[in-house]
């Protein structure tokens, strides 16, 4: 009995010819491939009609060769000879390459042993074989064929570029986090630097980055929320619309060394702030902004446009309706954005780092004082600074030291961005519109 | 009818609540005026009295704290932008692009949603740790790897960059896929096209633009990116003769020097004038990508 191998029956030829005759399979293999063809044809002639028939979900036959039986397990993948037939074909006979297939399963067994012969033998070493490969229906030709090869490689091309992407991620991750093991634990978070900050913890420029990340966040969380409140409640299609929309655009993407510059231009110098930690956040909160402006408008854009119609029916004026209705039908949205906001300005180094950062600063790292050490118009360290600072400023300092840091900042960002998602993801399931 | 006190209060205060939320509408418009303003006016006495606009642009020499004659040429930091920047944008666009095709056309929902966290996550990973990763970890890999005497250079900072970049190109470019209408699929579908020849043949030309407007993002965003290449690519000021010379930035000329200049000097008021340029550049590259999309959105309302 022929052994499915795939949607290909596989018969076996012996080699040598051995005195017993088979049923094709391996281990009794055919004598010759004369007997092989008239098997195979014996076995799909329908004894109704006499006609084959039809070869449904088989794609064709392997006549393999095998040789002694020690070995006739190990039957190789490699196909010596390819012979296709297509059975729908109406009209001429081809020579039994793909373009030209033969036109019935009779005459191709036929032609095989044809070949074959002339050839001598089989014309087959132990391990090849001879494929026969036969087109159903709907299969499809050389064409659809090459069309499907193309875009299987297209896919996987694509997804192993989509993996070059994303494993790089995993592995840098995994590798800082390996290195920085060690260090990692509660008093590296709670120490502050010491000698020369090539020891101790990073406490104070944690604190730093909230202080911040919250005053930027105080700041710029009002602004922006108002302004998308404007832009998608108050703003007609007008060309002041246009000229928002494209200076919020451009808000993104001015590069983080010229909002430092502007920084230090405006709230350093022309506001008088000095360097502080409050010309700092001014910065960060204009470069932040856009996040919270964007969010905010996709947010209320989310709100049914019937909701609001149905508030002014009640009467009510259009900021009362902005209040009792579409805020607080947005406002999962609207913290998404001030939680992106939040990642935003934690992992900012260069807005800072001529506005309010200090490289070193001794403050109190016991009792109360340690967690508010730093006034508005002081200057404070920040954990994205700091990294910088002992990783290229300041030598002598451990490796675990500096991978620590960057461990916990990347903790810091990646978790209020999982924040962010997790809310999103929660919030888009109990949605009730 | 007498209206409760609060209710008399609450219609006088809807003005000035009105108010407030324009002029917050408004006040990005005075931000981005404010940034140019603020950033050249620091910088506009020294380019209408001392700099040479010539010599800024076309000379080699980046000799600011020279004490005998200081010269600002800015050649070869545009240079060396212009080298990490391409090299970056030769790895993340056909990268950022490929895997936007990938998640919009090729992946099933829940591979979808995975990668689209994890693209997210790596937005979110701050420049100053890219550019920790370039200087620790991926320096030693390239002495490594290249045999190059220092592993920060071009190379370096080109592979950090393009790291960077492929989460805005990606999530652009996906934007653009996805504003195809379904007809266009349905349409190539229906004629017997794969998911490859759909993306090949209607796809990808219906999409071209917001295509480009996503490399032009990557571009925006590596030209102004600051801390990475300020630790990845190492110091000389040079023309780079091969991927693995070190190069500087515009950017991380700015944040290496300004902290050691007077206030008010002229190599103070130089680099006020790259932050100009800087701005400049990323304003005609964001307004060009919104003008190309723009563009096909008219195109496609018609």
């Amino acid at each position: 009995m022929p052994e499915p191998s795939g949607r290909t029956l596989l018969y076996a030829i012996s080699a040598t010819g051995s005195d017993e005759e088979g049923d094709g399979t391996l281990e009794r293999p055919f004598q010759s491939l004369e007997r092989a063809t008239s098997a195979v044809l014996a076995l799909h002639r329908d004894e109704a009609t006499g006609q084959l028939r039809t070869l449904t979900g088989t794609h064709g036959f392997d006549l393999v060769c095998v040789g002694t039986p020690a070995n006739r397990r190990s039957v190789s993948k490699e196909r010596r000879f390819s012979y296709y037939v297509d059975p729908e074909l109406v009209g001429a006979d081809g020579d039994g390459s793909e373009r030209a297939p033969w036109a019935d399963l009779e005459g191709a067994l036929t032609a095989i042993v044809g070949i074959h012969r002339e050839q001598g033998s089989n014309g087959l070493t132990p391990g090849e074989r001879i494929h026969l490969r036969v087109h159903g229906l709907f299969a499809g030709g050389a064409i659809e064929r090459r069309k499907q090869l193309v875009e299987r490689v297209a896919s996987a091309v694509l997804a192993v570029v989509t993996a070059l992407i994303v494993l790089p991620l995993v592995a840098i991750l995994a590798y800082l986090v390996a290195k920085a093991w060690p260090v990692l634990s509660a008093d590296f978070l709670f120490q502050n630097p010491q000698t020369y900050m090539t020891s101790g913890g990073i406490w104070a420029p944690l604190v730093g980055t909230f202080y911040f990340v919250f005053i930027s966040l105080a700041i710029a969380a009002p602004i922006g929320v108002l302004a998308g409140v404007y832009l998608n409640e108050y703003a007609s299609e007008n060309w002041l619309t246009r000229l928002v929309n494209l200076a919020v655009l451009n808000l993104a993407g001015v590069p983080s060394i010229v909002h430092a510059l502007f920084g230090v231009g405006a709230f350093v110098l022309f506001a008088g702030l000095g360097r502080s930690v409050l010309a700092a956040s001014c910065t960060l909160a204009v470069m932040t902004l856009p996040v919270i402006i964007t969010s905010t408008r996709e947010a209320l854009a989310a709100v049914p446009f019937a909701f609001r119609e149905a508030c002014w029916n009640m009467g009510a004026s259009r900021w009362q309706t902005i209040r009792t209705i579409v805020l607080p039908n947005a406002i999962s949205g609207i913290l998404t954005g001030v939680i992106l906001q939040v990642s935003r300005a934690a992992g900012e180094t260069a807005p800072i780092l001529f506005t309010g950062a200090v490289f070193y600063v001794a403050v109190p790292d016991q009792g109360l004082a340690s967690f508010f050490p730093y006034a508005l118009n002081d200057r404070a360290m920040a954990l994205s600074y700091h990294l910088f600072a002992i990783s290229t400023q300041v030598t002598g300092v451990s490796e675990g030291l500096q991978y620590g840091t960057a461990v916990v900042l990347i903790g810091l960002v990646v978790s209020v961005n999982l924040i962010s998602i997790i809310f999103r993801v929660y919030l888009r399931s109990r949605k009730k519109w | 009818m007498r209206h409760p006190i609060t209710h008399r209060l609450a219609l006088l205060s809807e003005p000035l609540v009105e108010w407030t939320i324009r002029i917050c509408g408004w006040s990005a418009i005075f931000f981005v005026f404010a940034i140019f303003f603020f950033v050249f006016r620091e910088g506009a006495p020294v380019l209408f009295r001392d700099l040479d606009l010539k010599e800024f642009f076309t000379s080699l020499n980046w000799r600011p704290d020279s004490r005998i004659q200081a010269q600002y040429g800015v050649l070869a930091l545009l240079a060396g932008t212009a080298s990490v920047t391409a090299l970056a944008m030769a790895l993340s666009v056909p990268a950022g692009l490929g895997a936007a095709i990938f998640v919009s056309e090729f992946c099933g929902r829940p591979t979808r949603e995975t990668l689209k966290i994890v693209i997210e996550l790596l937005a979110a990973i701050p420049s100053v740790v890219w550019g920790f990763v370039g200087y620790m970890v991926l320096n030693p890999i390239l002495i490594w790897a290249t045999g190059a005497p220092i592993g920060i250079n071009i190379l370096n900072g080109g592979i950090i960059l393009a790291l960077m970049s492929v989460p805005i190109i990606m999530s652009v470019g996906e934007d653009a896929l996805k504003a195809v209408p379904d007809t266009y699929r349905e349409a190539a579908i229906a004629l017997g096209a794969n998911r490859w020849q759909v993306v090949y043949k209607v796809l990808l030309p219906a999409a071209k633009n917001g295509l480009l407007a996503a490399a032009l993002l990557g571009i925006g965003r590596a030209v102004g990116e600051t801390m990475a290449v300020l630790m990845a690519t190492g110091h000389s000021v040079q023309i780079p003769q091969s991927l693995l010379d070190p190069v500087r930035t515009l950017t991380a000329t700015i944040a290496a020097e300004l902290g050691e200049t007077v206030e008010g000097g002229a190599h103070y008021r130089v680099l006020f004038v790259i932050g100009s340029l800087l701005m400049l550049i990323s304003l005609v590259v964001n307004l060009s990508a919104d003008l190309i999309v723009k563009g096909i959105r008219g195109k496609q309302n018609a």
